[in-house]
C-alpha cells in the first residue's frame, strides 16, 4: 500500500495568541439565546461538580458513616482520611515521577519530530514520501505491548526511568500535524535563508521552529497528556514503587485499601490539588496549544 | 514577546518540579535508572538487597512487611524490599519481574490447576509455564521443606515429582460468616440444609433485616461462597471436573438443575439489593455493621471482622449448606493459599533460602498462622483464633475446591465454567432463566470439547 | 558522484553537507522504527507462535493456529467476535457523541457570555485528571447502594446496578465516562476552530438576511472544516485503542471487553482475575493483529471521508 504523501490529512492553522472576537449571535430584545445558553451549560456543569462535590464531601465522613449513608452531608470537617492516606501512600513522589517522565519524553519527542517533520515535509530527501507514509500508516498500529516488552528486557531497561521514558518518544499523528504544518511556511524562506549562508541545523532550529511554534504547542501538549494519563504501561514496566507515576501509584493503592472510600477521595483530592493549581498555572499555555496548531487550513 | 512566553513556561514548570521535589524526602534528583537495577549481583558480606514480592491481603502484607524488618536486623548488610501489588497483578508481574531476573522471592499464589492427561492440549497455568522455563528454584532438598506437612506439599508445591513451593496456609472460601446475635433475635438456628437457609432467609428479612452481602462490584466473591454448595451437591470435585470432560456429566444434566435453581435463588433472593456497587473488603465493613445474617466468602475476611471497625456481634462460619441433606453440608471447600518460590536464577539464592527457612521457623509460622487466619499448612501449628474456633468441627473434612482443577479448554465460550453461575443470574449479569443458562453453559463448554477430539 | 541520499532541491551545502539532513533526521526516525515499527513488526511474527512471554520457555512456530482459535475455535470465537462488534460499537457512538456534543458546547462558550473561561475550564479538568481519578470519581458517583445518580434514578422509579451489573448497561456508563472525560478536548478544538473564523462574513451574511442556522450550515461549518477533521481522525482512532478506563471501572468481565483489554489481559496473565492465569503472549499478538486490520479499515475510511471533505470546502 501506498499513501502520496500530501494525503495526510491537512490540520493547520496559525497561532491563536489573543482570544480572537467573539461571535454575537443573539437579536435584539429578551435575551433568550443567551438564557437557554446558560442553562444547558449549567446543566452540563452539574455532571462535572457533582463528582467532584461528592469526593469532597466522602472525604471527610468516617468510614462508618459513609457506609450507611453515602451522600448525606458530612457530619463535620474532619481531617482524619487526609491524614491516613497522607502516611499510606507516597504521593509527591509519584507526582514528580510523573512530571519527569513527562517533561523528559516530551522534549525528546518534540526535538527529534523536528528533524524528521521538516525534510519530509520539505521533500528535500529521497524517500521522504515513504517514511510519511509508514507514519500514516502507523497512526493505526495497536500498541504492540508485546514485542515492546520484549525489547525493553532485553535492552536491561526493565523497571528503570529511561526505559520507562523510551516507550514515549514517538508519537505518530503529532509528527503528521508538524509535517502538515510547515508545508504552509513559504519555500522562498529557505532560499533566502540559503541565500544568506545559513546551515541546516540552525535554519531549522532558529528560523523554522519559532514559526511552526503553534504546530509545536499542540503536539506538546497532546503527547504530554497521552504520557500524563497512560495507566498499562507502568502496569507492565515500573515494578518498584519508588518509580510509580500517579496513574500506577493511585491504581494500588486503590488495590490496597479500595474500600475505604473515605481514604481514597481524600488521596484523589490531594493529588488533584497540585494538578488543579499548574494546570491553572498553565491553562493559556495548554489550551492554546492544544488549538492552535490543530485547526487551520 | 513570545519568546518571554515560553521562558516563563519552562521557569514555571522547574518551579513546579523544584516545588515537589521539595516533599521528596530522599532528595529525588536521581532522575535516571536509580531504582531496581535487576541483577545485582553481591557477595557475602557485601550489602544485599532481597527483592520480595507479596499480593495485597490484609492482614498478611502487614505481617510479611513486619517479618522483613526482623530479617534485616537478623542479618546485617542485608536490605528486603517487599513489592505489594494488587492480586489481580500478581500474575502480570510475576511474570515481568521473573523474565527480567528482577525477584528473589515469590509469592506463588495459585499452585494449582496442573493440566491433566484427559484435557487435551489445554494451556498450562502460569507456574507450570515459570517450572517449564527453568525459573523457579527446585527446593526438594532444603531442610525446612519437612516442617510442611506432605499433603500441602504434594498438593500445592510438587510438579514432575520436585518441590517448587512451600504453601504457607490453606484457606477456606465454600462457606459463610453467620451473625449469631442478629439469627437469636430473629429466633432461628444456624442453617445446616439448602431448605433451612431459604426459610432462615425468610425469617431474617421478614424482620427487617438482610439475609447476605457480597462483594459484587469485584465478580468473584458472588460465587466463591457457592463453591461450597457445588461441593457439597458433587463431593468429589476433581472427578466432576473429569466427569464434565469426558462427558460422563453435562452441565444440562438433570442432576445439575438442583445447582443452577439454587444459585439463582442466592443471587437473586439472598443477596441484598446494591451488591455490586460493593467491592470484597467492602462488604466485610458492610456485614459488620450487623443487620446481615450472612456474608458468604472466604474464612480469610476473619481478621477484619475481629479488627478495628469490626463486629460487635458474636459470629461463627459454616460450610455453605447446599444440599438438603446436612450429612453433605460438613466439607470445608477450599484452597491452598501463598506459598512461597525462589527465583531459579537469583543473584541473592542463599540469602532467599534464608529467608524462607526463617519464616518456615515453626515459632514464626506459628505467628503468621494467628495473625492471617489461614489454616497451618505446618503440622506443628495451630488456629488458636475465633476463626479456628468455628472451623476445628470441620477441620478434618478440608477439601480443595472447584476452581483449583478447572482448566478452560481452548475455544470454550464465556459460559463454560458453570462454578460461576452464581454471578451470571440479574444484577450481576443478563441471565435469568436457569435452565436456559445451564443449557447454554454445556454449549459453550461442549463446542471445545469438540474440537479436543 | 557520490551517492546523495537528498533530493536536487537541497539548498543547505553541497558534497558532505548533503548528508545533514539525514543525521538529524535519524535520531528520531531510528527510534520510531525501534520502539513502534519493529515492535509492532515482530507482533505479526508473534501472532505465529505459542510463546508464552515468559523467558527460556519454549516458543513453537504453529502456523495460524492462533487465528483460527481466535476467529473460529469453539465458542471463544463467538466471545471475540463479540468484542470485536464491542469495539466498534464504542467508536461509532463515542465519535459520534463526543463530536457532537463537542460541537454543541463550542458553539454556546463561543457566545460573549460571562463565566465561559469557567466552563471551558470546568469541561477541560478530566483530561488533567487523568483516568484512574475519572474512573475513581464515577465510581463513587455510580455507587449504586445509595450513591447520588442511583438516588436520581431512584425518584424516577429506576432500578441500575452501573457498573456491576448488566454487562450492557456498564458498557453504557463506560462509554459515559469515556465521553464525559474526552469531551474537553473535542470543544476545545472547536473552539478554536470558531475562534479564527472571519467575523465579517457573518456581519456580510447577516446584512443578506441569514439567521442563526443559515450562517452555522453556510459559513461556520464548512470554515470549521480543519478543526472537524483533527477531531474525527483523534475520535476515531482515539476510541478504537482506548480500554483503560474498561479496566479501572469494570475490570475483565464477561460480556464487557473490548479487542484492547483483551489482547491485554491474554497477553499478561490477566484473563482470570487472579489464580494461575495462563500468559498467552502468540494468541494476544494474533488478537492484536486482527484489531489492527480493523483500525487500518476504519481508519483509512475515516481518512478518506476528512480528504473528501477537504477537497469540497478547501479545493
Amino acid at each position: 500500500m501506498t499513501i502520496p504523501r500530501d494525503d495526510a490529512p491537512e490540520m493547520i492553522v496559525p497561532a491563536l495568541d489573543a482570544e480572537p472576537p467573539v461571535v454575537e449571535r443573539v437579536g435584539k430584545g429578551f435575551p433568550w439565546g443567551k438564557v437557554i445558553s446558560y442553562v444547558v451549560l449549567s446543566l452540563f456543569a452539574l455532571l462535572y461538580l457533582a463528582p467532584l462535590f461528592m469526593l469532597v464531601n466522602a472525604s471527610f465522613k468516617p468510614l462508618s458513616e459513609f457506609f450507611r449513608d453515602p451522600i448525606g452531608l458530612a457530619s463535620g470537617i474532619n481531617f482524619d482520611n487526609y491524614t491516613k492516606a497522607w502516611e499510606l501512600a507516597n504521593f509527591p513522589r509519584y507526582l514528580l515521577n510523573s512530571a519527569i517522565y513527562t517533561a523528559i519524553a516530551t522534549a525528546v519527542f518534540v526535538f527529534t519530530t523536528l528533524f524528521v517533520a521538516f525534510p519530509i515535509s520539505r521533500g528535500i530527501i529521497k524517500g521522504g514520501g515513504a517514511i510519511l507514509t509508514l507514519y500514516v500508516v502507523a497512526l493505526f498500529l495497536p500498541p504492540a505491548l508485546i514485542p515492546q516488552f520484549q525489547l525493553i528486557l532485553n535492552l536491561g531497561l526493565y523497571n528503570t526511568r529511561v526505559g520507562y521514558i523510551m516507550l514515549f518518544l514517538v508519537n505518530a499523528i503529532g509528527m503528521i500535524i508538524v509535517v502538515n504544518y510547515i508545508k504552509s511556511i513559504p519555500k522562498e524562506l529557505d532560499e533566502s535563508a540559503a541565500v544568506d549562508g545559513c546551515g541546516y541545523f540552525r535554519f531549522v532550529w532558529s528560523i523554522v521552529l519559532p514559526l511552526i511554534r503553534p504546530a509545536i504547542a499542540t503536539v506538546t501538549v497532546l503527547h504530554a497528556i497521552g504520557i500524563w494519563n497512560e495507566l498499562i504501561l507502568p502496569t507492565i514496566y515500573l515494578t518498584n514503587s519508588d518509580l510509580y507515576p500517579i496513574t500506577r501509584g493511585l491504581i494500588v493503592f486503590q488495590g490496597q485499601y479500595g474500600s475505604d472510600w473515605p481514604a481514597l477521595a481524600s488521596a484523589v483530592l490531594m493529588l488533584m490539588l497540585p494538578m488543579l493549581v499548574l494546570f491553572m498555572f498553565l491553562q493559556r499555555y495548554i489550551i492554546g496549544g492544544l488549538t492552535s496548531g490543530a485547526v487551520k487550513g | 514577546m513570545r519568546r518571554m512566553k515560553w521562558l516563563a513556561l519552562v521557569a514555571a514548570l522547574a518551579l513546579v518540579f523544584a516545588a515537589c521535589g521539595g516533599d521528596d524526602d530522599t532528595g529525588g534528583s536521581d532522575t535516571t535508572g536509580a531504582g531496581g537495577e535487576p541483577g545485582t549481583t553481591a557477595a557475602a558480606g557485601e550489602p544485599v538487597t532481597l527483592r520480595v514480592l507479596i499480593h495485597s491481603q490484609e492482614p498478611m502484607t502487614t505481617w510479611v512487611q513486619d517479618f522483613s524488618t526482623q530479617f534485616e536486623s537478623d542479618n546485617p548488610g542485608v536490605t528486603v524490599d517487599v513489592a505489594v501489588v494488587g492480586a489481580g497483578d500478581l500474575a502480570t508481574v510475576t511474570q515481568t519481574r521473573l523474565s527480567a531476573n528482577d525477584v528473589d522471592v515469590i509469592d506463588m499464589f495459585g499452585f494449582a490447576n496442573p493440566v491433566q492427561d484427559y484435557m487435551g492440549g489445554a494451556t498450562p497455568p502460569a507456574w507450570q509455564t515459570l517450572i517449564d522455563a527453568g525459573l523457579l528454584l527446585d527446593i526438594t532438598d532444603e531442610p525446612w521443606v519437612a516442617n510442611y506437612d506432605t499433603a500441602s506439599i504434594e498438593q500445592a508445591g510438587t510438579f514432575n515429582g520436585r518441590v517448587y513451593s512451600v504453601n504457607l496456609g490453606r484457606t477456606v472460601y465454600g462457606g459463610m460468616f453467620v451473625n449469631n446475635d442478629l439469627l437469636a433475635s430473629v429466633g432461628v438456628e444456624v442453617p445446616t440444609t439448602w431448605s433451612e437457609l431459604v426459610s432462615v432467609c425468610d425469617a431474617v428479612k421478614a424482620a427487617g433485616n438482610q439475609c447476605m452481602t457480597n462483594g459484587g462490584q469485584d465478580g468473584w466473591p458472588v460465587f466463591v461462597g457457592t463453591y461450597g454448595m457445588l461441593g457439597a451437591l458433587f463431593p468429589d470435585q476433581a472427578g466432576l471436573v473429569e466427569a464434565l470432560y469426558t462427558g460422563e456429566m453435562t452441565w444440562d444434566d438433570p442432576a445439575m438443575a438442583d445447582w443452577w435453581d439454587r444459585t439463582k435463588v442466592y443471587a437473586q433472593d439472598m443477596l441484598e439489593p446494591g451488591t455490586t456497587g460493593l467491592a470484597h473488603d467492602a462488604a466485610t465493613f458492610r456485614y459488620a455493621a450487623g443487620d446481615v445474617a450472612f456474608l458468604p466468602t472466604g474464612a480469610w475476611q476473619a481478621p477484619n471482622l475481629e479488627g478495628d471497625g469490626g463486629a460487635t456481634f458474636d459470629w461463627t462460619y459454616v460450610p455453605f449448606p447446599g444440599s438438603d441433606d446436612a450429612a453433605d453440608n460438613q466439607n470445608l471447600f477450599g484452597k491452598y493459599d501463598q506459598g512461597w518460590a525462589i527465583a531459579a536464577n537469583s543473584p541473592n539464592v542463599e540469602v532467599a533460602k534464608a529467608y524462607v527457612a526463617a519464616f518456615s521457623d515453626p515459632d514464626t509460622y506459628q505467628e503468621f498462622v494467628t495473625t492471617t487466619g489461614f489454616i497451618p499448612t505446618q503440622a506443628t501449628a495451630t488456629l488458636d483464633t475465633k476463626l479456628g474456633q468455628a472451623l476445628a468441627p470441620y477441620l478434618e473434612n478440608f477439601q480443595v475446591g472447584f476452581e483449583q482443577y478447572w482448566v478452560q479448554p481452548a475455544g470454550a465460550g464465556q459460559w463454560a465454567n458453570g462454578s460461576q453461575a452464581a454471578s451470571w443470574f440479574v444484577p450481576f449479569n443478563e441471565w435469568d432463566d436457569a435452565a436456559a443458562l445451564a443449557t447454554q453453559a454445556q454449549a459453550d463448554l461442549q463446542a471445545a470439547l469438540d474440537e479436543l477430539q | 558522484m557520490a551517492i546523495s541520499l537528498v533530493k536536487k532541491n537541497y539548498l543547505f551545502g553541497q558534497g558532505r553537507k548533503r548528508w545533514v539532513p539525514w543525521l538529524l533526521l535519524l535520531p528520531g526516525f531510528g527510534l520510531y522504527l525501534l520502539i513502534a515499527v519493529g515492535p509492532s513488526l515482530a507482533t505479526a511474527v508473534y501472532s505465529f507462535t505459542d510463546a508464552s512471554g515468559v523467558r527460556g520457555a519454549p516458543v513453537n512456530w504453529i502456523g495460524f493456529e492462533n487465528y483460527d482459535e481466535f476467529l473460529f475455535r469453539g465458542l471463544a470465537s463467538r466471545d471475540n467476535l463479540a468484542a470485536l462488534q464491542r469495539t466498534l460499537i464504542f467508536m461509532v457512538v463515542v465519535t459520534t457523541v463526543q463530536f457532537g456534543l463537542g460541537l454543541v458546547l463550542a458553539l454556546l462558550l463561543n457566545q460573549k457570555l460571562r463565566g465561559r473561561t469557567f466552563f471551558r475550564t470546568l469541561f477541560f479538568i478530566p483530561v488533567i485528571l487523568g483516568v484512574v481519578i475519572q474512573g475513581l470519581m464515577w465510581q463513587l458517583f455510580l455507587y449504586p447502594a445509595g450513591g447520588p445518580v442511583a438516588e436520581v434514578f431512584g425518584w424516577f422509579g429506576i432500578q441500575s446496578e452501573f457498573l456491576g451489573g448488566a454487562p450492557t448497561e456498564a458498557f453504557i456508563w463506560v462509554m459515559v465516562v469515556q465521553i464525559w472525560a474526552n469531551v474537553g478536548i473535542t470543544m476545545m478544538i472547536f473552539l478554536a476552530g470558531m475562534q479564527t473564523i472571519d467575523e465579517t462574513l457573518y456581519e456580510a451574511a447577516r446584512i443578506d438576511g441569514a439567521g442563526g442556522w443559515n450562517l452555522f450550515k453556510n459559513i461556520t461549518w464548512p470554515q470549521l472544516t480543519p478543526a472537524i477533521n483533527t477531531n474525527f481522525l483523534l475520535n476515531v482512532i482515539g476510541s478504537l485503542q482506548a480500554w483503560q478506563l474498561f479496566l479501572v471501572l469494570i475490570g475483565y468481565r464477561p460480556g464487557t471487553q473490548v479487542l484492547g483489554y483483551l489482547v491485554f489481559a491474554e497477553g499478561f496473565g490477566q484473563t482470570t482475575g487472579s489464580v494461575s492465569a495462563a500468559f498467552r503472549q502468540g494468541y494476544a499478538a494474533a488478537a492484536s493483529i486482527v484489531l489492527f486490520f480493523l483500525v487500518l479499515v476504519l481508519g483509512m475510511s475515516a481518512n478518506w471521508i476528512v480528504q473528501r471533505r477537504e477537497r469540497k470546502y478547501l479545493g
